[in-house]
């Protein structure tokens, strides 16, 4: 069963500029999801829209059946999606364990070592960690934040190849041993390959879904 | 994590920018503080004048139509007054009134004494129609401190002391009649009174400031304002006893609790039995109070007017000063908004943040205020001619609760008008700009 999914979502800025169009999509928990294509095709914006950070022009998402609109977005981003962004996104003034502890109530600090940060490291301000770690930091806050789908812009855009290949590991991870949906936007293909569900759109409109049985791997 | 806890985080870990913003609103709390404390000296100097002078009610005489036969004399003729006098059975009448705080008798040049043992300061002409040379005039009072001139502070008493009801054959003399004489409080002087041919020695209780010495124009002795002093009443009586009735006043001046309910004293006095019917003449003199309360109403008025703009200035520079600093802080909110901070949460958080430095800096700036309230208030008070009230800048530990209240209403219009434009943004666009 889906935890969300897209029906028919459209969206489009002044007047006739139009990114996506009828977008229906469904995403199940356990499952990675690579959302390709190129650039301007309207990856970015699908996540924005799955993560309630914008409303759709048209259509609707749903999280577990009920449109995200209901209860107000901000809410939805609380309780139901975390984001992991290309930049990491950390609040700069702050240590891992603060930015983790800004979305949850959980210890902070097995999560961090659980992800490699050492005791030392956790407690360091954000901006002397290195990128690959600082990633980790922003895993490990959409991790002990509780959400069921993970939401992932270019995770690895800033990383080195060995690093890349070390979060693309944690986030399969997420999905196949912590359930969570984890669904990721990418142009790098061997982070796409190492997903489960691979989505193509072009000019706005989702042309295929390449599936692989997760279950054997 | 609670916006608390985040406010408290940034103030700690951002210390240039938390510097800045504590310093901007030190001074604007030394601004207010200073302004609220020239304010409360103003009103508070408007207390001491109207306690000191108060409003007036004046009894007098009524000489018209009431001044009988006439006498020839070699200088002219002279008339006596026929109606009723101010008696003492009048003065008790008067003091049992409500509102009524005291009286004073001021009867100016009711006694003129020619220097025995002392000179005037010269004039143009000498007139020395008596042995003793001329005549200078004297006001007779009951209470010197309670006469016009020491009321708006146009005398000030530079040594000794007041005549009061109770003394007998003292005087007052001015400070440039005791130099030029190299008198001082406790000697005597001796006064030949042609009216009632009589030598009478007074002693010196006290010494003014304020008659402006000297005056190059003036033609007689009795021009210069600074050969005329008081005497006291007793001893006028004293020296008239044996030229009839000096059991009466010719003028008394009856000073009420509050100006502001003279009207009500002068009609009670009105109605006074031992008033009423008599050929006495009753009027509110408030010029006094107006003259010496004026300046301080217009510095009160002044002093509201600037913090008022002061406040509006400070909104201006503060709000300036947190847009700068919220719109570096676009990415912090975008990434709040993005893990499901609502907007006012993230509103409350700035507020949180600037409500700190602003506890800190309102009650670090008490200090500072003290001295630019000193400047301010003597700058100030060197512009207004107030008399006898003194303006007296001083900041008080009560000041902060207008203070923080002024300081909460100011934060809260800054940080919602400084951080509208980024909270109002669709997250999607903030972390859009971010990327």
């Amino acid at each position: 069963m889906s935890i969300i999914k897209t029906c028919n979502v459209k969206y489009s800025y002044e007047e006739n500029k139009t990114v996506l169009k009828n977008v229906s999509a469904e995403f199940e928990t356990g499952k990675i999801y690579a959302i390709v294509g190129p650039s301007g095709c309207g990856k970015t914006t699908l996540l924005s829209l799955l993560g309630g950070l914008d409303s759709p022009s048209g259509g609707q998402i749903l999280f577990k059946g009920e449109d995200i609109e209901k209860n107000g977005l901000a809410r939805h981003r609380q309780n139901n999606v975390s984001f992991i962004f290309q930049n990491y996104n950390l609040i700069d003034y702050m240590t891992p364990i603060e930015n983790v502890t800004l979305t949850s109530k959980l210890q902070p600090l097995p999560i961090l070592e659980r992800l490699g940060l050492t005791k030392e490291e956790a407690k360091r301000n954000v901006l002397k960690l290195s990128g690959g770690q600082q990633q980790r930091v922003a895993i490990a806050r959409a991790l002990a934040s509780d959400a069921g789908v993970i939401l992932a812009d270019e995770p690895t855009g800033n990383l080195d190849e060995d690093t890349a290949i070390e979060i693309a590991a944690i986030l399969k991870e997420c999905a196949h041993q912590m359930n969570k949906c984890v669904i990721i936007v990418t142009h790098s293909n061997d982070l796409a390959n190492q997903a489960d569900v691979i989505l193509k759109l072009r000019k706005g409109e989702l042309q295929a879904a390449n599936t692989r049985d997760t279950s054997i791997n | 994590m609670s916006f608390i806890k985040r406010a408290v985080l940034y103030c700690l870990r951002q210390r240039f920018k938390t510097i800045i913003l504590f310093l901007v609103l030190t001074i604007i709390a030394a601004f207010i503080l200073t302004g609220i404390a020239v304010r409360d000296a103003a009103k508070g100097a408007t207390a001491d004048v109207r306690t000191a002078v108060g409003g007036k009610i004046i009894l007098d005489i009524d000489m018209e139509g009431h001044m009988g036969g006439s006498e020839q004399y070699e200088w002219g003729t002279a008339y006596t007054y026929n109606g009723d006098q101010i008696t003492q059975e009048i003065v008790e009448a008067i003091k049992k009134v409500e509102g009524v705080a005291d009286y004073n008798v001021e009867e100016a040049e009711s006694y003129f004494g020619a220097g025995v043992n002392f000179k005037y300061l010269p004039a143009a002409f000498d007139l020395s129609y008596t042995p003793y040379g001329e005549s200078s005039s004297y006001t007779v009072t009951l209470s010197t401190e309670k006469c016009r001139a020491f009321q708006s502070g146009k005398y000030k008493l530079i040594a000794g002391r007041h005549i009061t009801a109770d003394d007998k054959y003292t005087c007052l003399i001015s400070k440039e009649l005791a130099e030029y004489n190299k008198l001082s409080v406790e000697d005597k002087i001796k006064m030949y009174s042609l009216d009632s041919d009589s030598i009478a020695e007074f002693k010196i209780v006290g010494i003014f400031d304020g008659a402006e010495g000297i005056s190059g124009e003036a033609y007689t002795i009795s021009d210069i304002p600074a050969n005329m002093g008081y005497i006291d009443y007793a001893g006028w009586q004293d020296i008239f006893k044996d030229m009839g009735d000096t059991d009466f006043y010719q003028q008394l001046t009856i000073f009420v609790e509050d100006p502001l309910g003279i009207q009500n004293v002068y009609n009670k006095i009105s109605a006074l039995p031992e008033i009423k019917g008599k050929t006495l003449k009753l009027s509110i003199d408030t010029d006094e109070y107006d003259i010496v309360s004026a300046p301080l109403d217009s510095l009160e008025k002044l002093v509201n007017t600037t913090i008022i703009i002061i406040s509006a200035v400070s909104v201006v520079i503060l709000t300036l000063l947190l847009t700068i600093q919220i719109r570096g802080r676009k990415k912090e909110i975008g990434i709040l908004l993005s893990i499901g901070k609502s907007k006012a949460n993230i509103i409350l958080q700035l507020f949180a943040e600037t409500f700190a430095v602003t506890v800190i800096s309102f009650a670090a700036s008490i200090p500072l205020s003290n001295l630019t309230a000193e400047r301010a208030g003597a700058f100030l008070a060197s512009r207004v001619t107030t008399g006898t009230a003194n303006i007296n800048v001083r900041i008080d530990a009560a000041y902060l609760l207008p203070l923080y209240i002024i300081g909460i209403l100011l934060i809260t219009t800054a940080v919602i008008a400084s951080s509208w434009t980024v909270v109002r943004s669709k997250p999607k666009d903030i972390l859009a700009k971010m990327s």
